[in-house]
């Protein structure tokens, strides 16, 4: 076995020790830890990720060596390294361009709690992302679940604590009707490996036993997973929680939280249920419909919101609606479209969220548009960075988010009935992302004669500087050469079954 | 091959570098010969790729798998870029002197040439995906054009361009994809690239008008209209016409002759490519798009024209005047048969020489005197009798008295209609075989309206004009040198036109 092999393992248990260490360090020291531990994983995927791209297959870690049916595994292929490198990246860097903010909104002498809840979520996200053991995945799915409510709730005030208390309702909500989906597949299969359950599962399908309990099962995964990841009718909680938590929270519960669960879902759908069968369901059409309308209704609440920060929630719901189409598809290019736009939407919606701190902070702290007018002249690198994420939203070639939308259409076209209502709605939506975001550009450029609001400099906020541009170099790099990084997920992908 | 990539790639360079360098320690006259040198070797440049890579491809980079970003120069390329390089080489020497007494000089240049690599790169595209890529970025490199004097004005008219395009733009893709399903390639194919009933096999420019693309006519006849409605954004079609005569009057006067000239044709060759290289024109002949298409240009022409009557700034109406003008040549482009297609093609260069003249020549007033409404002008021809000589020849040309180039492209767009056997709709006669040359005539007569006074209070201020004060302000020659070589240029495609037309017609009757 070779020393990268234990990589994945390490990183997820580096991220819980990194958690019970900083709960007893002071602020700036569990700061530390929590970029160093960044640091350390993203090299780590990095090394894993480049293992399984030179091996060209995935491995299996045993954990403690107990054999197969009876101990716990923890399985790496391209795509999760690859994912976990993202999660990872993506984290380091919503957490420095937040940073500011954070120690503006949370009490002094509490920051170092949200650093243990970060290193907790990230524990939490490297477990979902790479573990072969349903029942470690439940476990990880109410560590990230807890976690996630802390960072929504470290910002105390009314509305974080309303909207805490509302994610926390939804997502146990979501988390039972997986457990009990679990339950059911666990008592079908007699197994908690994904690989055993997906033999079993192909034996009960191939003989059709038990094929309604079955379908039972998978639809309550998937509307459990669903109702995690905020798709279109239980999407209720997630204007609130993005728009009121402090920005580094937004930024990591739209970009990487509500991800983590959508890849657990792709697991489960590949490893567990396998492609096939997850296909035949009727559920497949469901996700489908709910996909479409999400990327429609997200779209006309964005176009109705007057709150930035709430519009860019929004937005995530119709994003989210994009990766559940491709879902839905049902066809190896709709997964990879899909799983390229998750990568996509985290590398640009945090940086949206980012950018829009930057801009309400130059605006007295006002999210309303009104106050935002002529935002983008006050913080020059904040108004940039938006313009860039809007367009990449809106997707403008050269950026990212115009090569998942030719990812999207070129499976949408591979697929004869759902051709057209998904090329409509991918043309109609796309004009929706314009109007707002268009909208939001051509607000914060509208010059005004003379500001109650005194502009920012460069040397006032170097790191969130830094942030925005590294946010930006990810996008364009994702929207140039993306053709690298498609088919490291169509190698993971095959990896999966 | 490398010559197109440095076509486009050196001038966008050059700018790019202008816009890097800081402000403060550059030399005005070193600026402008530095911007002078770039120019040249950018001019030099594309006459090389235009003379030398004639119908050689060049794949730059693959943008996913099955999608290259690759040039190719064929005929349409070169009647497109050469106008693009006479125009904005006049336009650019020219703003030499105007752009004196405005300010971040550095920032216009710049951003002047990147567009002129931008542009150069949209006559290149060899494959629909390749132009849809460098026509969005020539929305966002033009849009500092537009709001270059930083006014409210000016910052909301470039924000209205930028969302009239962008959506324009999107209309188009969301058409692309469309085409993307129902084709083998993308990459531009005289007699369009669609599949045909049986088989996967490409259909040739003789394949029966509806029998392509098998059961998916409606949809694709859907695409196409999107298509043609979203680049028909960038060529000022109604009904989103409303962000042009916005735009172009609030940049400063060589750009907005470069927009007004030459980069609303970007729209223009859009819907070349799309109907003639992508769908064909059989596919669309008959079709309910194309009478759609007809009436929304004969439209646009009658309105352009009625609202540039009404306009008393000049600059303004110099606008109504172009998206007027830029539908004669939709409609020309929506006939459909060889002589309409030539007409049209032909009104690309003279309105592209003209237009430029106009706003040149509005520039050269604003410059001299201050003074923008038409009203203020009087006795302005013996202020300035050189400029506005090159005027009314212009004039005269927009409005197509021979001996100018306006005449020759018009006429043809006449003829070619009257052959045109479209009916209005199902059953109908073929209203648009007379309703055009009508509508053609009207327009003309309009424009006559709202050119020529300027002319002629302009050489006739009548008896109570103060000749005592009058004084000769004839601008420098940075500025008349260019207005006349145009002038010229218009003069001389109506005097010899047959060198072009031959070339033009034996091309476009590959195409058909």
């Amino acid at each position: 076995m070779d020393f990268v092999q234990n990589f994945p393992c390490f990183s997820v248990i580096l991220c819980l020790f990194a958690g019970i260490l900083s709960s007893g360090l002071k602020d700036k020291a569990a700061m530390r830890v929590n970029t160093c531990l960044l640091g350390i994983v993203t090299l780590l995927s990095g090394a894993t990720l480049l293992y399984t791209l030179q091996t060209g297959q995935s491995f299996v870690y045993v954990m403690g060596k107990f054999p197969a049916p009876w101990g716990n595994e923890i399985r790496a292929g391209v795509l999760e390294a690859l994912t976990a490198l993202f999660f990872c990246v993506i984290m380091l860097l919503s957490l420095l361009g937040g940073r500011h903010k954070l120690l503006e909104e949370v009490e002094s002498g509490k920051t170092y709690l949200y650093y243990v809840l970060t290193d907790l979520l990230l524990s939490s996200l490297l477990a979902l992302v790479y573990t072969n053991d349903m029942f470690t995945a439940y476990v990880f799915v109410e560590i990230n679940t807890i976690s996630a409510c802390g960072l929504i709730m470290i910002r105390q005030n009314g509305r974080t604590i309303e909207a805490a208390v509302r994610y926390m309702i939804m997502s146990l909500l979501g988390s039972g009707l997986l457990l009990l989906g679990l339950c059911m597949l666990y008592d079908l299969t007699g197994h908690l490996l994904m690989s055993n359950m997906k033999e079993s599962v192909a034996r009960l399908a191939a003989t059709g036993q038990y094929e309604i309990p079955l379908i039972v099962a998978i639809v309550l995964i998937s509307v459990g997973i669903c109702i995690k990841s905020a798709l279109f009718p239980f999407h209720a909680w997630l204007p609130d929680a993005y728009g009121y938590s402090t920005v580094s929270s937004a930024a990591i519960l739209s970009s990487l939280v509500s991800k983590g669960y959508i890849f657990l879902l792709i697991k489960i759908i590949y490893r567990v249920i396998g492609f096939d069968i997850y296909g035949d369901t009727r559920i497949i059409d469901v996700l489908f419909a709910f996909g479409l309308m999400g990327m429609i209704f997200g779209s006309l609440s964005a176009i109705k919101e007057n709150d930035v920060r709430r519009m860019i929630a929004y937005s995530s719901v119709a994003q989210i609606g994009y990766i559940y189409m491709g879902f839905g598809m049902g066809t190896e290019a709709g997964m990879t479209a899909s799983v390229f736009h998750i990568l996509s939407h985290a590398a640009t919606k945090s940086l949206l969220f980012i950018a829009a701190i930057g801009l309400t902070d130059v605006s007295g702290g006002s999210r309303k548009f009104i106050e935002l007018t002529g935002a983008g002249y006050r913080n020059k690198w904040a108004g940039a960075a938006f313009t860039v994420g809007s367009l990449s939203m809106v997707g403008m070639p050269l950026f990212s988010g115009f090569i998942s939308k030719l990812l999207f259409a070129q499976a949408a076209v591979q697929n004869h009935v759902k051709m057209l209502p998904a090329l409509i709605v991918l043309g109609v939506s796309t004009i929706l992302n314009a109007i707002y975001f268009m909208k939001t550009v051509i607000r914060i450029y509208t010059p005004v004669g003379y500001s109650a609001y005194p502009s920012i400099t460069f040397v006032k906020m170097r790191v969130y500087a830094v942030t925005l541009v590294a946010f930006i170099l990810l996008n364009v790099i994702l929207g140039i050469s993306s053709q690298p990084v498609v088919d490291m997920i169509r190698q993971g992908l095959a990896m999966f079954s | 091959m490398y010559l197109i990539l440095l076509s486009i790639f050196v001038p966008m360079a050059a700018g790019l570098c202008l816009l890097i360098l800081p402000e403060k320690n550059i030399v005005r006259a070193r600026l402008l010969s530095a911007v002078s040198m770039a120019y040249l070797l950018t001019a030099v440049l594309v006459t090389a790729a235009l003379t030398r890579c004639y119908d050689v491809s060049y794949t730059l980079f693959h943008l996913t798998a099955s999608l290259p970003v690759c040039f190719h120069i064929d005929e349409t390329g070169v009647l497109f870029a050469a106008l693009t390089l006479i125009v904005l080489l006049c336009a650019g020497f020219f703003s030499f002197a105007y752009m004196k007494h405005e300010k971040k000089e550095k920032r216009y240049y710049g951003f002047y040439l990147i567009v002129f690599g931008v542009l150069n790169a949209l006559c290149f595209a060899g494959n629909l995906i390749t132009f849809y890529l460098f026509f969005e970025i020539l929305t966002l490199t033009s849009m500092p054009l537009v709001l270059h004097n930083g006014s409210r004005e000016a910052i909301m008219a470039g924000l209205k361009y930028l969302f009239y395009s962008l959506c324009g733009a999107y209309m188009a893709l969301f058409g692309i994809y469309f085409i993307w399903k129902n084709s083998s390639t993308l990459a531009f194919t005289a007699g369009g690239v669609l599949h045909m009933t049986t088989g996967g096999n490409i259909s040739g420019p003789n394949s029966l008008p509806g029998a392509a693309a098998g059961g998916n006519t409606a949809i694709l006849l859907i695409a196409a209209c999107a298509c043609l409605l979203g680049f028909g954004v960038k060529a000022g079609m109604f009904p989103m016409h409303a962000w042009l005569p916005a735009a172009h009057p609030v940049a400063p006067a060589p750009a907005s002759a470069a927009l007004s000239a030459v980069i609303v044709k970007a729209g223009v060759l859009a819907v070349v490519r799309v109907v003639y290289y992508i769908f064909g024109p059989d596919f669309l002949r008959g079709s309910w798009v194309q009478t759609a298409w007809l009436t929304l240009t004969l439209l646009t022409v009658f309105m352009g024209s009625m609202l540039a009557y009404r306009e008393p700034v000049l600059k303004k109406r110099l606008a109504y005047s172009t998206v007027s003008q830029l539908s004669y040549i939709l409609f020309g482009l929506a006939v459909m048969n060889v002589t309409a297609v030539t007409g049209g093609l032909l009104h690309v260069l003279a309105h592209g020489f003209i237009k430029a003249v106009l706003f040149l020549v509005a520039g050269a007033i604003i410059c001299t005197t201050g003074r923008t409404r038409v009203e203020e002008l009087r006795g302005i021809g013996k202020e300035m009798p050189l400029t506005m000589w090159c005027y009314t020849i212009a004039s005269l040309g927009l409005i197509g008295i021979p001996p100018t180039g306006g005449f020759i492209s018009k006429w043809y767009l006449a003829i070619g209609s009257l052959q045109s056997n479209t009916p209005a709709f199902a059953g109908a006669g073929p209203v648009f075989r007379w309703l055009g040359p009508v509508v053609l005539l009207v327009s003309a007569l309009l424009t006559a309206g709202y050119l020529l006074p300027l002319t002629i209070h302009g050489f006739l201020p009548g008896a109570d004009y103060d000749y005592a004060h009058l004084q000769k302000r004839e601008p420098s020659p940075w500025m008349t040198v260019p207005i006349v070589i145009l002038t010229a240029l218009s003069v001389l495609l109506g005097l010899f036109p047959n060198l072009l037309t031959d070339r033009i017609m034996g091309f476009v009757s590959t195409l058909m």
